[in-house]
């Protein structure tokens, strides 16, 4: 049985047939994305697709921090007033309080002003400790106000929905593709965080690789074959590092401390139910380090570290 | 979720709420279930059955279901009266109404001509860790009528890898045959009563469990006590002279099986009124790399002196190319026999107090070789069966019989069977 | 003890063993491990229909019936 590949970025490809299903890849959220939809009939997959597709964009519009026209530059641009946010904000950024909150601080969406000192590129460049220190004082969720659908973010901190955002995109995509159960099965897939949103017909399985880090684009390391709904999520220091002193830094960054993680997996990849809880498992995993097999064993959930 | 952790347990109820939040879901609370089948049975020279079943079942979205089932059974054909194979042509007058004359050294047989109706009805609700299940039977021949009900109820260890099962049933029947209930053990049939009632009371324990991913084991025991009129009674034995030459002659009794042999004189059946049955069923499933074995032992032991040990195999092969799979099936039957049992009785002797020669209670092993093949038609929703089987059925007769051996003729000559079985199943 | 007793308990003692010995100290088979038991055509009994039709086939050309359901009697083929 062939593996299941994110395509590369091709934005609302031809429908391609593939083990007894239609998939139709597009690039949304800066990474390739893919449905494959469990159907005889192509038109129908396009239909189902583009219901993600709008879906990601819809979310990537809202959420990016690149763009000049949404909640998240409003609240970049208040210089530390508060900022009313709607509904789906809202919940999202009670997740990431609820998240920080069962981490002990470890995981935390304001970790922005630390991406100006560390940039993973690959280079001899590690900052110093009072670059370090100054960035820090821009970060933290306990310095964050956050009550009654109101944020106050202090000047200087950023906010960033990276962390859950595209977990979050696929879930909200696959939602709406399950609709109430009556049409075909999905697989949505934005750059390898994805949800198969029930089982396929005649008992077949979605067959998804993962990736090994050390052999990108070559056979899967592992194969899992899911013979229901599920969701994956993966997250590692394979891709971005630098180096400091002829060690290898993963771009993991604790909030804490302000440096990466040690000892983080390559690669981490969890089964869960929502792709948000699998993501959020992955990025807790990696931000424990050199014990996040023994994190994940704790959890009691299907995971796979490379 | 079995093993998660608390932290687990509170992201995934986080993560689930917002994913699903505003997303107005019209939920699948309820889908329904049509399964219909064809059976056609003929056996070689005798019964032929044709069985069309049809029953709908409502799906309900916490897992319980209710079901209604009709079929019905058209029988047509001759079956073994229980007479003994002869030298010389015998003509029988069966309690049918019918004559029949059947050639030397066959199992004489007499025609039948019987429909059937039943109506089933069920239903399960899991509760949980619980799931009771209760079913009504109703059937309805010319000279048979049954009424059942039956419940069990399933226990799931937590985790539901374990379930112990306990159920009961009971059946009440009403045997009425034509021309009356016979006296057993004599030619005549006038006890005046037109049908007497046949009480079936089950009781069954069982238990399942899932072992590893790939097998599935389960194991049941069941005993069953019948009472009332446990005779066939359009069923005889033979008692034979050995010594005195077949000439024609008849005994003039009316309503009487009757025998045109003078060196034979028939008798109705006559079995005990009460029958305590015993089985132990085990069955396990076993998944293969694509292929699945579906494996089952029964044996069985009753108060009758039956005991019989049942072995069926089945392998499943799916082609996921057709839209279809293959299932080859054996199974393996072999049975001994009853104690009161006989192929004939000899005159002068006493008449015991119970005799049948119903090949059914004689000792006998069945053979089936088989094969189903299930597919989903492009055009048309739902999926097809189509079974076809070879049952064959032989008997051991014992070495020393105490009837007269016609020679060269086999007492309890082998029985060929064919079925073939369409079925069709939709879900919407 | 008279034979059929002796059999019935060599009988529960080896069904014993085999459902609640088995297994015993062995991994139990964990939620995500569900995969293949998922399937419908993982259980007992994944053709109801057809052993219905079995059993009554079975019942009339045989002295033995039942094991499997709480369900007695029905037919006048036996």
């Amino acid at each position: 049985m062939s593996q299941h590949r994110a395509l590369p970025a091709a934005p609302p490809s031809a429908p391609e047939h593939r083990e007894g299903a239609w998939a139709i890849g597009f690039t949304a959220m800066g990474c390739p994305c893919e449905v494959l939809v469990d159907t005889d009939d192509p038109e129908r997959a396009e239909v189902v697709a583009s219901v993600a597709r709008n879906e990601a964009l819809r979310i990537e519009r809202k959420f990016s921090r690149y763009r000049g026209d949404n909640i998240v530059h409003r609240i970049h641009s208040a210089g530390g007033a508060p900022v009313a946010v709607d509904d789906e904000t809202a919940a999202l950024i009670d997740y990431a309080a609820t998240c920080h909150d069962m981490s002990s601080g470890a995981f935390d969406i304001t970790t922005g002003a630390l991406r100006r000192v560390w940039t993973f590129d690959g280079r001899e460049a590690a900052p110093t400790d009072a670059a370090i220190a100054a960035a820090l004082a821009h970060v933290g969720w306990q310095r964050v106000t956050w009550r009654d659908h109101v944020l106050t973010l202090p000047h200087g901190m950023e906010i960033d929905f990276g962390g859950i955002g595209k977990e979050y995109a696929v879930d909200r995509a696959a939602a709406l593709v399950a609709d109430d159960g009556s049409g075909p099965a999905a697989l949505v897939n934005f750059g390898g965080d994805l949800v198969a949103t029930r089982e396929r017909r005649e008992g077949r399985p979605w067959t998804i690789g993962i990736e090994d880090p050390a052999r990108p684009g070559e056979a899967a390391a592992y194969k899992v074959e899911l013979l229901s709904g599920g969701a994956l999520a993966t997250s590692g220091d394979a891709r971005r590092f630098v180096t400091s002193g002829g060690k290898r830094l993963g771009h993991i960054l604790d909030p804490r401390t302000g440096w990466p993680v040690m000892g983080a997996p390559r690669s981490v990849t969890v089964l869960a139910s929502t792709c948000l809880e699998a993501g959020t498992l992955t990025t807790l995993a990696c931000l424990a380090g050199e014990r996040a097999r023994e994190f994940l064993e704790a959890q009691g959930v299907r995971h796979w570290i490379l | 979720m079995v093993g998660a952790s608390p932290l687990r347990r509170r992201l995934s109820a986080a993560a689930c709420m917002l994913a699903t939040a505003g997303i107005a879901r019209t939920a699948r609370a309820q889908s329904w279930q049509l399964d219909g089948s064809a059976l056609v049975y003929g056996e070689k020279a005798r019964t032929n059955v044709v069985e069309p079943v049809a029953r709908i079942t409502r799906l309900f979205g916490n897992g319980a279901n209710l079901y209604s089932q009709l079929t019905f059974d058209s029988m047509t054909g001759a079956t073994p009266t229980g007479a003994v194979v002869t030298r010389t042509t015998q003509t029988t007058t069966s309690a049918s109404g019918t004559t029949h004359t059947n050639t030397v050294g066959t199992l004489p047989t007499s025609p039948f001509s019987d429909n059937r109706f039943a109506l089933d009805l069920g239903g399960a609700m899991p509760l949980g860790l619980v799931t009771p299940q209760t079913a009504i039977h109703l059937s309805h021949e010319k000279d048979y009528q049954s009424a059942g009900i039956s419940g069990s109820l399933g226990i799931d260890a937590p985790g539901h890898l374990t379930t112990l099962t306990v159920g009961g049933g009971y059946n009440r029947d009403e045997v009425n045959p034509i021309g009356g209930i016979p006296v057993g053990l004599t030619s005549s049939d006038v006890t005046g009563e037109s049908s007497r009632p046949k009480d079936v009371t089950t009781a069954i324990a069982g238990l399942s469990r899932v072992l590893s991913r790939r097998l599935l084991v389960g194991a049941n025991f069941s005993v069953m006590h019948e009472t009332g009129y446990l005779t066939e009674p359009y069923k005889v034995v033979s008692i034979v002279d050995p010594n005195a030459t077949p000439s024609l002659g008849d005994d003039g009794l009316a309503n009487a099986p009757t025998s045109t042999l003078a060196s034979e004189t028939l008798i109705h059946e006559n079995r005990p009124s009460e029958r305590w049955r015993r089985n132990v069923y085990t069955t396990g499933v076993y998944h293969l790399t694509a292929d699945i074995v579906y494996l089952s032992y029964r044996y069985y032991w009753d108060d009758w002196n039956i005991q019989s040990h049942t072995m069926d195999v089945k392998v499943r092969h799916d082609l996921p190319e057709q839209h279809a799979w293959i299932q080859p099936h054996i199974r393996f039957y072999t049975q001994t026999q009853a104690r009161f049992f006989t192929f004939g009785l000899l005159t002068g002797e006493p008449i015991p107090e119970f005799a049948s020669s119903d090949q059914r209670l004689g000792p006998l092993r069945t053979a089936t070789l088989g094969a189903t093949y299930g597919f989903r038609p492009s055009d048309v929703p739902g999926e097809l069966t189509i079974r076809a089987e070879y049952l064959h059925q032989w008997g051991k007769t014992p070495s020393s019989s105490d009837v007269a051996q016609p020679d060269g003729v086999d007492l309890f000559p082998p029985l060929d069977i064919g079925t073939l079985l369409v079925g069709y199943s939709l879900q919407f | 003890m008279t034979h059929s007793t002796r059999l019935l308990l060599h009988a529960a003692a080896l069904t014993a063993a085999l459902l609640l010995g088995a297994g015993c100290g062995a991994t139990a088979v964990k939620p995500w491990d569900h995969d293949l038991l998922a399937q419908k055509k993982m259980s007992f009994n994944p053709t109801p229909h057809e052993a219905a039709t079995d059993d009554h086939i079975y019942f009339s050309k045989e002295g033995s019936t039942g094991g499997q359901t709480p369900d007695g009697g029905g037919c006048g083929c036996n």
